[in-house]
């Protein structure tokens, strides 16, 4: 028989640095599952974010193509786009690598990004965002920036030259690498509307299913752009840099897990900004609600697309070690 | 301008499911709207010759009973302790771990799930939303190979060697579990003691799912239940040439640990091995009934007073670890 190697005590219990499980504590402290050890806890609030690192590009995108991928109760507002890379070092979700595009939009009046897709490289913060209506997904994401003078290993190293890449199920989606040329915001000839204004918040569309399939509530969900009287997003403006189209090789596809590089290719690259910022995000409001119903056949119907146990190019992957 | 490649065109050989957004609404469980993480291409979500790896262990029932929730009522000591490697399924192949304890509410039995953990997004999503498994992800590696003769495979016969295992999960830098062992047999009944639903047709499977909505003004509980049989049959289908067994003696090394991250080691630990048994199956998971609801509400005030640990922009060791490439 095996010797049992066993670690029962939990590093940090005991401290004021990590919550009880959440059996042992008031249920009104209870916001996630597994109800055990959940994905994320009371520990990620407020969710706050120190010197992370965001890598923006703006492109213009085709309005009706723009259309086709907003909720019907939204309207578009302007069709450049901001794609975005952000490298987080310091969250109260832990570090992660993140990529994603913001699409301006309205709904009764109320401006505000909403996000058609995000991509992050791990769980508790993909859990934490879709439980405020982020539209997030796992995939593996790389960014870099470097070059540019030699460093002794102790000082700032250089950051003249950029890559990026994300790649999800064997196929990448995207990647862009080049060199900043830049350091001021007007660089660029148009940036996304919503840039640099105080009144744009932040939108996403919550949708939850019920275990039986039989109903879905869609939540559209608002981050407002202030919290407490200040600005929720901080960039740090010492930070900033750019890069002009013509210094920035792109290349976007679509793959059969990922349908962005159909959906919204860049008709016209305007360039990229990058700076560090700080961030809160804290509860959402909910704009806008409806909820869809079915009976058993329609659950038959709608739901229960696919021939069991026949699998199609969708599920032929590259196993995934995980992360 | 740089060099500029865009391919638009999503390969598809005619089995790809259209965008959520050109379809009816009814057809729609899951956010992002414009992709999501799972669609309706994975349901009814079935499983084709996977390899299940359970081993069987015994955990006190008082530390049992702090890991089921109200309203469920603990049914047994031993717990079933696993590993799975899925190559073909609804949700796309990859590796899963979990524990099972057996429990009951108001006359139905099952298996319920306090930890689950896998390898991909779409696997994770399929089963959190909307059935109420706890899944998360971590980092799996599953082994089994050798021969009792010393047989060398020449690359291009079949491989069916399995006489060793080796199993290990990690997850943010910490060693979560691994096993290592030797199979000696192929009869369940070599076990001497078995989790009380194994074999057993009427013992279906738990969840509880907790949806939180986004003003923190109210939490749900739903206590979901997968029916042991779906359209007459059982829904899980053992493939009895396939069986492996491993007595506690086989187990060669077992360490379990718990983490700042992943508190199973602590709330879960062993206090006997009792073996492992290995086969292959297929498995559906069709829609779950709801057999129990609650609701946990709010004030503001509340929401600040219960649901915010520690201060904004300070980090502890909850928030520090290696930062992950992703999958």
């Amino acid at each position: 028989m095996a010797d049992l190697f066993s670690v029962t005590q939990i590093p940090g219990m005991g401290t004021n640095e990590i919550p009880a499980p959440p059996l042992e504590r008031d249920e009104k402290s209870r916001i996630n599952y597994g109800v055990a050890d959940p994905l994320f806890d009371i520990d990620t609030l407020p969710l706050t974010y120190t010197n992370s690192r965001w890598n923006a590009f703006a492109y213009e995108c085709d309005e009706k193509l723009l259309k086709a991928i907003i909720p019907d109760c939204l309207t578009l507002e302007d069709d450049v786009v901001e794609f975005w890379y952000v490298d987080h070092d310091h969250t109260r979700l832990g570090p992660y690598g993140e990529m994603g595009i913001t699409v301006a939009c309205s709904y009764n009046g109320v401006k505000f990004g909403y996000y058609p897709y995000m991509y992050l490289t791990q769980d508790s913060a993909v859990d934490g965002g879709r439980a405020l209506g982020f539209p997030k997904k796992m995939a593996f994401i790389r960014t870099l920036e470097h070059g540019g003078k030699w460093d002794d290993g102790y000082e700032a190293s250089g950051r003249d030259y950029f890559s990026f890449m994300m790649s999800r199920n064997g196929y990448v989606i995207h990647s862009a690498t080049g060199k900043y040329s830049g350091n001021q915001l007007s660089d660029l000839s148009r940036v996304p509307t919503f840039y640099g204004k105080t009144d744009w918040g932040r939108g996403n569309m919550k949708i939850v299913t019920d275990g039986d399939l039989a109903k879905t509530r869609w939540q559209l969900t608002h981050l407002p752009s202030e919290w407490e009287g200040k600005h929720r997003f901080q960039i740090k403006p010492e930070t900033v840099m750019t890069a002009q189209p013509e210094d920035i090789n792109w290349f976007f596809q679509a793959t059969p897990f990922d349908n962005c590089g159909n959906t919204m290719p860049a008709k016209k690259l305007l360039g990229l900004v990058s700076y560090n910022f700080d961030l809160i995000i804290p509860p959402a409001e909910i704009l806008w609600s409806q909820t869809i119903t079915r009976t058993p056949e329609e659950i038959a119907k709608y739901c229960l697309y696919e021939t069991p146990y026949k699998f199609g190019m969708r599920q032929k992957f590259s196993k995934p070690q995980g992360v | 301008m740089g060099s500029f490649v865009q391919n638009t065109i999503v390969p598809n050989d005619g089995s790809l499911v259209e965008q959520p957004l050109k379809r009816d609404p009814r057809s729609i469980v899951c956010q992002g709207l414009a992709d999501p993480v799972f669609d309706i291409d994975i349901l009814p979500l079935t499983y084709v010759n996977s390899r299940w790896f359970a081993f069987f262990v015994r955990v006190d029932e008082k530390i049992l009973k702090k890991l089921v929730p109200e309203p469920l009522t603990l049914e047994d000591d031993v717990v079933e302790f696993w590993y799975v490697d899925h190559t073909n399924t609804g949700a796309g192949p990859y590796f899963e771990m979990g524990v099972t304890v057996a429990a009951s509410y108001n006359g139905k039995k099952g298996g319920y799930y306090p930890y689950m953990y896998l390898s991909q997004d779409t696997a994770i999503y399929g089963g959190r939303d909307p059935f109420g498994f706890p899944k998360k992800a971590a980092y799996f590696s599953i082994l089994e190979h050798g021969d009792k003769g010393g047989y060398k495979n020449n690359g291009y016969e079949p491989i069916n060697q399995k006489r060793f295992f080796s199993f290990m999960m990690e997850r943010r830098g910490y060693l979560l579990h691994t096993a290592t062992g030797e199979y000696t047999s192929n009869d369940l009944a070599d076990l001497s003691v078995k989790p009380k639903f194994y074999g057993e047709k009427d013992w279906g499977r738990w969840n509880m799912r907790l949806i939180t909505e986004p003003d923190f003004s109210k939490t749900t509980y739903n206590l979901t239940y997968l029916d042991s049989e779906w359209q007459g049959k059982h829904r899980f289908q053992i493939k009895p040439h396939s069986v492996d067994v491993a007595r506690a003696q086989d187990i060669r090394t077992w360490a379990l640990q718990a983490t700042p991250f992943d508190n199973l080691g602590a709330l879960c630990p062993v206090s006997e091995l009792l073996g492992l048994v290995s086969y292959n199956f297929d498995l559906i998971i069709p829609a779950a009934t709801i057999e129990w609801t609650k609701e946990v509400t709010r004030t503001p005030e509340e929401v600040a007073k219960f649901c915010t640990f520690g201060e904004g922009y300070k980090y502890s060791m909850r928030h520090k670890f290696p930062k992950p490439a992703g999958i």
